[in-house]
């Protein structure tokens, strides 16, 4: 589902699977099917182009979780993933910080959350102007700033 | 070795084209005298800004952060913060602060002037409301400002564009201060809410902090200085300036800046006025030493760096049942309210604050924020906290006046410096206690409000540290040349041809965003400059 298109992408497939069990506990598809799972994105190749410096600690952190972890239970990723997030704070951190930035960009993820997808302009928002009448309160109230 | 940058000594030289370099480079250009403004940062491009990418949110992480120490552009200087609980944020670029502020735009209030007749401390500005008052005007139709006349918290005053959308979060805040009878106002905004001279409408695309792809903020690369430039006056980019130097008899002669080559220049000089905010003024002047002014120029007073004043800055946020489509509009201005920006002694302060209602963030923001505050959780559960926060929250801004301190200060650094070598800035800045309560009660009231106006949940955090937006008092202006820097109108008591017209001239700060009064002073000092032409070193 990601909206990346990479043909050297900088993770093996273990690698990739790894990571994509990994961030399928980060942010696990929704019940009704609507949001899905951050393992549908492709953190590796976002990492690649736009955050590239992160790029070797996220391997590192794919090797730390190799195999058998994308075959455990949630469950089970879970309890790990929360380990070691208390042993690595900053890494985790810095991975989650990554994982939403390019989660929360997905067409799919906006549209879910009732947003548009794609970048705000030129397209822009309608907000409504509001209801002046409200003031009314206000403007019955005696002058309120001082005179010198 | 320094190169000269022209063979002719230019009339006025300005330093910083933000938003009241432009302001005043404007004013000055009727005189069709040879005006020159140095700008250390490049012209910005509308198609460049965050909104224009899918990726908008992140870039505000990264070149469009709004902390320079973060940020790290070429064109930025670092500043040492680490004395300081608020960081300095700021833009360097044609616009300056404007490319990257909320576009809020009170004025000062009438008493904001009087502070110490009227409640006993600080000092007076030796100007008042009243003087400023057909320069704001002049400013507000310069800029392009959108809001209601009609706030009995201000003198008469009529902004030339309709306010800006309340929208969903606007009228259910608005509800709040209401069924509590307190004041509340649409927002001045520096933001056009209907196509005004050239440029096209606010399309409410959110973030005005990171820049606006529809040239709808009025930031003064598109206000100000396509109209000074067609006047006349010359804009160089990416020249950052060292020093000012003096000639034998004391007068400013001219600048040593670095050109975007980073090779030395001199650029000779007959006027120099700083526009360079409470941070970059201080800097140069104290950079400027000589044998005549061993601590620095235009500071007999030993004024120059002291003082410095920010706004205090705490958030209170709501979550509403109903969906507030909060992300959408601007984000920085939506309703203020004064209700307690007077001062109340019984409130335990001396002074006020201005309420800020504020839109809400982008999912990615939001999803952050919620993890930092421990409100939305990675793993099982995120979807469903985050679409109870994400366009269902409401904030508060509380601003808090700063009252001025000798002991917070911006020196020169001792080791670190800037790309070019000029000794960067350093903040020494300690919370008052009259500051510190005066948040605390602003926001306990936040709250109060919120929850007023329907939310479910209320948090509040303050002292904010990402918010040294407004830097002030640093080279304050009076009569006196031993407790001020510069005079009624801008000029330096010590250099009769040095004038500063940003934000260090304050001698209080108010308790709003203070843009608008900075422009409004320049105007002033401009328009004061033109009439006293024959006589201007007098």
């Amino acid at each position: 589902m990601t909206d990346l298109i990479s043909t050297d992408h900088p993770l093996t497939n273990p690698q990739q699977q790894t990571l994509s069990a990994l961030l399928d506990v980060l942010i696990p598809a929704d019940d009704d099917g609507l949001m899905p799972s951050a393992g549908e994105v492709d953190l590796g190749a976002y990492v690649n182009e736009k955050s590239r410096d992160f790029l070797p600690a996220l391997i590192s952190i794919t090797d730390e979780f190799e195999a058998p972890f994308a075959a455990l239970s949630f469950a089970e990723r879970l309890e790990q993933v929360r380990s070691w997030s208390e042993v690595e704070p900053e890494l985790f951190q810095k991975l989650l910080m990554e994982t939403y930035a390019v989660y929360y960009q997905q067409g799919r993820v906006l549209e879910g959350i009732g947003s548009k997808a794609g970048a705000p302009f030129p397209e822009g928002n309608t907000v409504q102007s509001g209801d002046l009448s409200l003031l009314d309160p206000v403007l019955a109230k005696p002058r309120g700033y001082r005179r010198v | 070795m320094t190169k000269t940058a022209s063979d002719e000594p230019v009339d006025v030289l300005i330093i910083g084209a933000g938003a009241s370099g432009a302001a005043v480079a404007w004013s000055l250009a009727d005189t069709k005298m040879r005006i020159v403004c140095l700008e250390q940062g490049d012209w910005m491009k509308q198609s460049e800004y965050p909104t224009n990418k899918t990726d908008w949110e992140v870039q505000q992480f990264g070149p469009f952060n709004i902390d320079p120490n973060i940020r790290k552009r070429e064109t930025d200087y670092p500043i040492n913060n680490e004395g300081s609980p608020i960081n300095v944020v700021n833009f360097n670029g044609v616009g300056g602060g404007t490319i990257l502020y909320a576009a809020h735009f009170p004025r000062l209030h009438p008493s904001d002037f009087k502070v110490k007749t009227l409640d006993g401390v600080a000092d007076d500005w030796p100007i008042s409301y009243e003087t400023l008052e057909p320069y704001f005007g002049q400013n507000d139709r310069m800029m392009g400002v959108s809001g209601l006349a009609g706030d009995p918290m201000y003198p008469p005053k009529q902004p030339p564009l309709p306010p800006i959308p309340l929208g969903l979060v606007g009228e259910t805040v608005a509800r709040g201060y209401n069924k509590l009878g307190w004041h509340w106002w649409p927002s001045d905004s520096a933001i056009i809410s209907q196509p005004y001279n050239g440029r096209d409408k606010c399309l409410n695309l959110g973030p005005c902090i990171s820049g606006c792809s529809q040239g709808a903020k009025s930031s003064t690369d598109i206000t100000y200085w396509p109209e000074a430039i067609r006047a006349g006056v010359e804009l160089r980019t990416r020249c950052r300036v060292r020093e000012i130097t003096l000639d034998d008899q004391g007068m400013a002669d001219g600048v040593i800046y670095y050109d975007d080559q980073g090779e030395e220049c001199f650029q000779n000089a007959e006027v120099v006025i700083m526009a360079c905010n409470g941070v970059g003024t201080p800097r140069i002047l104290l950079n400027s030493k000589s044998d005549r002014y061993p601590n620095g120029l235009a500071n007999s007073s030993g004024l120059v760096g002291k003082n410095l004043m920010f706004h205090p800055v705490g958030f209170a946020s709501g979550i509403f049942e109903e969906k507030l489509d909060s992300h959408k509009g601007p984000q920085g201005c939506c309703i203020l309210s004064k209700e307690f920006y007077e001062t109340d002694l019984s409130r335990g302060f001396v002074r006020g604050y201005n309420m800020q209602i504020s839109r809400g963030s982008g999912p990615f923001h939001t999803a952050i924020q919620g993890y930092m505050n421990g409100k939305i959780p990675w793993g099982p559960g995120h979807h469903e906290a985050f679409q109870k926060r994400f366009d269902h929250m409401a904030n508060i801004g509380v601003l808090c006046e700063d009252l001025p301190e000798e002991c917070n200060t911006v020196t020169l650094d001792p080791d670190l410096v800037d790309s070019n070598g000029i000794p960067a800035p350093k903040i020494d800045y300690t919370l008052s206690e009259n500051s510190r309560r005066m948040l605390d009660h602003g926001l306990a009231r936040a709250e109060e409000v919120l929850l007023a106006a329907g939310a479910i949940e209320t948090t509040s955090s303050g002292l904010v540290q990402a918010a040294g937006w407004h830097l002030l008092g640093t080279a304050r202006m009076g009569k006196d040349p031993e407790t001020s820097v510069v005079n009624p109108w801008g000029r330096s008591h010590d250099v009769k041809n040095l004038f500063i017209v940003d934000g260090s001239i304050f001698v209080t700060g108010g308790g709003l965003n203070p843009t608008s009064t900075i422009q409004a002073a320049a105007l002033y000092i401009a328009d004061t400059m033109k009439k006293n032409l024959a006589n201007l070193f007098d």
